[in-house]
């Protein structure tokens, strides 16, 4: 793998024109970020952040006001960037009309691919995606899980180095959600980068090796999923029933206690990164 | 990032060309789509127009039938060729885009260009393919009806003995005339050169436009100001008819129309005039004109239309 | 912003170059009859609003027909002033198309002439006035639609027939069964000029019938009633007795019955 990012973004702004009636918007504000080769990176934030704009202007679904993006190298504005990305929207949806083979052999169709090897490669996906049972049932009959599946056999299909995934996993169910994950995970180890959203933490949590915290437009935080979390070394107490004289008397014996405080019961991990995205995203919106 | 890695990477990804399997694909997609969509139901309406047109008014002398189940059949496949070409284009591209496979479809290496010329292709294979057995079905019926009549008009001369060789003989040619001809089927493609203007227009509408009602609107004003074009462009090229205004408006009206009146041959062939070939070449190089150049102008709004 | 300028000025541009290109189209296709004449609306004419939707739309054709069965519809009431109404819409729209001329003449020479002269309900003058007026509103039909079709045989025979079995100006008659035949009607349109000219009271006519007829007879193409008229110019025009045609049977050459009819 070379040293070429497989994404790059460089101080992106996108505005919105506005109307007569409303405004320009900004959705974007001077953000950068650099997803490496072979690495799966998350984008977080909150509704309205700016993940899906970023994500549409990586792929040359918009353009950008200002700063640039690149695909391996390739700028987004090029059709070329598009050969090597995979792209899954939000709740995708396919031609109704269309079986899950036929979809799969459309999209491989308009990647230039034809023949036994388009075939092959169709099989292969649904066999990879757990659809090959749904392969020839009309696509408007798919469940929302089978959607989601059948949107990764499509963005998979052309055999891209980088996948991108909007909310891969909303409005999944969880073993439907818990196979999705598997894949993202499967597909680090076939060394396919992969760059997500979502708002769903915990997930993220478990396949991620960075993650970026966007709020308004702007990057907040962006590191190392490790790294992150141990900067908030921080305590959380769960406690089921607690009266307030409890809770002051807990008080009261945290202050006495001095260095020798003994930890009743540290946070999970999970809701670390939690806690660090709300946070992140309340001081953006004071500042 | 520096520049150098930027262009030596651009340099390693081929460039993505335009690929005629590609928008076949495009088009073919297209094509199922809509016949999924049941929208060849209108096919059978047809027939039964034809068949009624064909035979329900037996008052009338055998001319005037046949050439009044000319009329109603090719002027029921013009309205059903531009109402599919219209509806089904300003359907297609809003469809895409809300459902969002229009964001699957263009963040593969897919030019919009290709996309755009998939989805027309595909809308006017489907209008061609109606066309054709409706052609079919028309010409049956025609060459059916052509000989019946004839041997009734034969018998009615005979009864009122009238049946001298030169009115059997003239009886003939003017059944002939208004029968099955090969005139028929160039009015049908001229029927379809007019569709295909209509089409190439809701697709231009469609790509500015968001909402369906909006492009099915406009584009029909443009195809009735499209059938006056030809007295709008007469007004504005005589001189002294009116002042600058109404000569700037009349420019303005018939430079933004195409003008559809040229295709308008059906009711000729109805009366039985015979189709130069002079005349399918015009029309034929003209609307390839109008399609390529609303294809272009398409392009430059769809290529970096924000999505 | 500036792609969509752009768009607007290609065509713009494209619009402005494309109008010498279709005024030529345009003219090159009604030159070949295949494009109809714009409708030229006169004054106090009402084309209705589903004739000016239709000439707009591009189906003027499809609402002739429309119209053209509406006045069938009125016939069977023999409710002619509405049926003449619906035949001049008819004719506006499809002013190339012979036989709605034909028709509409038909319909107020013969049908509505004769319902007048035949009705027991109305005085006898008046009677003869309407059937007179309405013979004459079927010449001028036909009149008009020959202004349009100038070289249309039919027409030319149509109007012929009304001058002759309706109108009785023989000269008139003559002289538009012999255009029928200039412009490729059928043979015994030529034969029936002169038989018209031979009934008029005019001495031209009776040298155009006789000369007609005298050609018909030197190709051997006489039939009785060509004899029979022929006899009659020769008194009309004292032919010397030794030009005169023999009393003898018509020396028309039969063709053998295998080789079909006779054109």
């Amino acid at each position: 793998m070379s040293d070429t990012p497989a994404v790059s973004v460089n101080h992106l702004t996108k505005v919105f024109k506005g109307t007569l009636v409303k405004g320009a918007f900004r959705a974007v504000h001077d953000l950068s970020l650099t997803v490496k080769a072979g690495e799966v990176y998350g984008l977080i934030g909150p509704n309205g952040s700016g993940k899906s704009t970023t994500m549409k202007v990586i792929l040359g679904l918009l353009k950008p006001t200002e700063g640039d993006t690149s695909i391996f190298g390739v700028p987004s504005t090029e059709v070329a960037s598009r050969s090597d990305v995979g792209f899954l929207p939000e709740n995708p949806y396919f031609y109704k009309h269309l079986n899950g083979r036929e979809t799969l052999h459309f999209y491989g169709s308009l990647c230039g691919m034809r023949g036994a090897k388009l075939k092959e490669r169709a099989s292969e996906m649904l066999a990879l995606t757990g659809l090959e049972d749904a392969a020839t049932r009309r696509v408007g009959g798919y469940s929302k899980g089978m959607l989601q599946r059948l949107g990764l056999a499509q963005a998979l299909i052309h055999e891209p180095r980088l996948l991108v995934l909007d909310e891969p996993t909303a409005g999944v169910d969880p073993a439907g959600s818990r196979k999705i994950r598997d894949l993202i995970i499967e597909f680090r180890s076939r060394g396919i980068t992969v760059l997500v959203t979502s708002h769903l933490l915990e997930q993220m949590q478990e396949v991620c090796d960075r993650v970026g915290i966007m709020a308004h437009g702007r990057m907040v935080r962006e590191g190392r999923l490790e790294d992150l979390i141990a900067v908030e070394n921080q305590t959380e107490m769960v406690i089921e029933n607690a009266s307030p004289a409890l809770l002051a008397q807990i008080d009261a014996l945290v202050k006495a206690a001095g260095s020798d405080t003994r930890l009743l019961r540290s946070g999970h991990p999970r809701t670390t990164l939690e806690r660090l995205f709300l946070e992140a995203t309340n001081e953006a919106k004071k500042s | 990032m520096s520049d150098a890695t930027t262009s030596s990477a651009a340099a390693k990804t081929p460039k993505v060309r335009f690929s005629p399997q590609r928008v076949w694909t495009m088009a073919m997609a297209t094509v199922t789509q809509l016949i999924r969509m049941k929208i060849l139901a209108f096919l059978v309406l047809f027939c039964l127009l034809a068949v009624g047109a064909g035979f329900a008014f037996s008052v009338i002398n055998p001319e005037q039938q046949l050439s009044l189940l000319k009329s109603v059949t090719l002027g029921a496949l013009q309205i059903f060729s531009i109402v599919i070409g219209v509806v089904s284009t300003a359907l297609l591209l809003p469809k895409d885009l809300e459902d969002r496979t229009l964001y699957t479809i263009l963040s593969k290496p897919v030019p919009r260009f290709d996309y755009l010329l998939g989805k027309l292709i595909g809308v006017l294979m489907l209008i061609g393919g109606g066309l054709i057995v409706m052609d079919a079905i028309l010409s049956l019926i025609l060459w059916m009806r052509q000989s019946l009549l004839f041997d009734e008009a034969v018998n009615h001369l005979r009864m009122e003995k009238m049946d001298s060789a030169e009115a059997v003989t003239q009886m003939r040619e003017i059944v002939a005339r208004q029968g099955l001809t090969w005139n028929l089927h160039w009015a049908v493609w001229a029927i379809f050169l007019k569709a295909t203007v209509v089409t190439t227009v809701a697709l231009l509408l469609s790509s500015i436009a968001s909402s369906t009602l909006f492009t099915i609107v406009i584009t029909f004003c443009v195809t009735i100001i499209g059938h006056g074009e030809a007295l709008i462009r007469e007004f504005f090229f005589t001189p002294n008819l009116s002042g600058m205004t109404g000569r700037a408006a009349a420019l303005l009206l018939a430079a933004i129309c195409p003008d559809l009146a040229q295709f308008d041959i059906v009711d000729s062939v109805v009366n039985g005039e015979i189709v130069p070939w002079s005349a399918v070449l015009n029309m034929t190089s003209l609307a390839a004109i109008y399609v390529t150049v609303y294809m272009f102008i398409t392009h430059l709004v769809f290529a970096e239309k924000e999505l | 912003m500036n792609r969509k300028l752009q768009a607007l000025a290609v065509l713009l541009i494209f619009g402005v170059v494309k109008l010498p290109l279709e005024q030529h189209v345009t003219r090159d296709l009604r030159a070949h009859g295949m494009l109809q004449e714009p409708i030229r609306l006169g004054v106090g004419e009402d084309l209705g609003q589903a004739g000016i939707a239709a000439s707009l739309g591009g189906l003027r054709g499809l609402a002739a027909c429309i119209f053209q069965l509406r006045a069938h519809v009125e016939f069977t009431y023999v409710n002619w002033a509405k049926v003449d109404n619906l035949y001049k819409l008819v004719t506006r729209l499809q002013p190339r198309n012979s036989r709605y001329w034909e028709e509409a003449a038909w319909h107020m020479a013969y049908n509505a002439a004769s319902y007048y002269l035949y009705n027991q309900e109305l005085k006898p003058a008046l009677r003869g006035q309407l059937y007179h007026d309405h013979v004459k509103r079927g010449v001028a039909i036909l009149e008009e639609g020959l202004r349009f079709l100038p070289r249309n045989p039919r027409l030319w025979e149509k109007l012929a027939e009304v001058h002759a079995k309706r109108t009785y100006q023989f000269k008139d008659a003559g002289d538009a069964y012999w255009h029928s035949f200039q412009n490729g009607g059928l043979n015994y349109t030529e034969r029936f000029a002169a038989y018209a000219y031979a009934q008029s009271n005019n001495p031209g006519s009776w040298q155009k019938g006789y000369a007609i007829l005298k050609r018909l007879y030197d190709a051997k193409k006489a039939t009785p009633g060509l004899i029979e008229y022929m006899k009659l110019l020769e008194e009309h025009l004292h032919i010397p007795a030794a030009q005169r045609i023999p009393e003898a049977a018509p020396v028309r050459q039969m063709p053998p019955p295998e080789e079909g009819p006779l054109r």
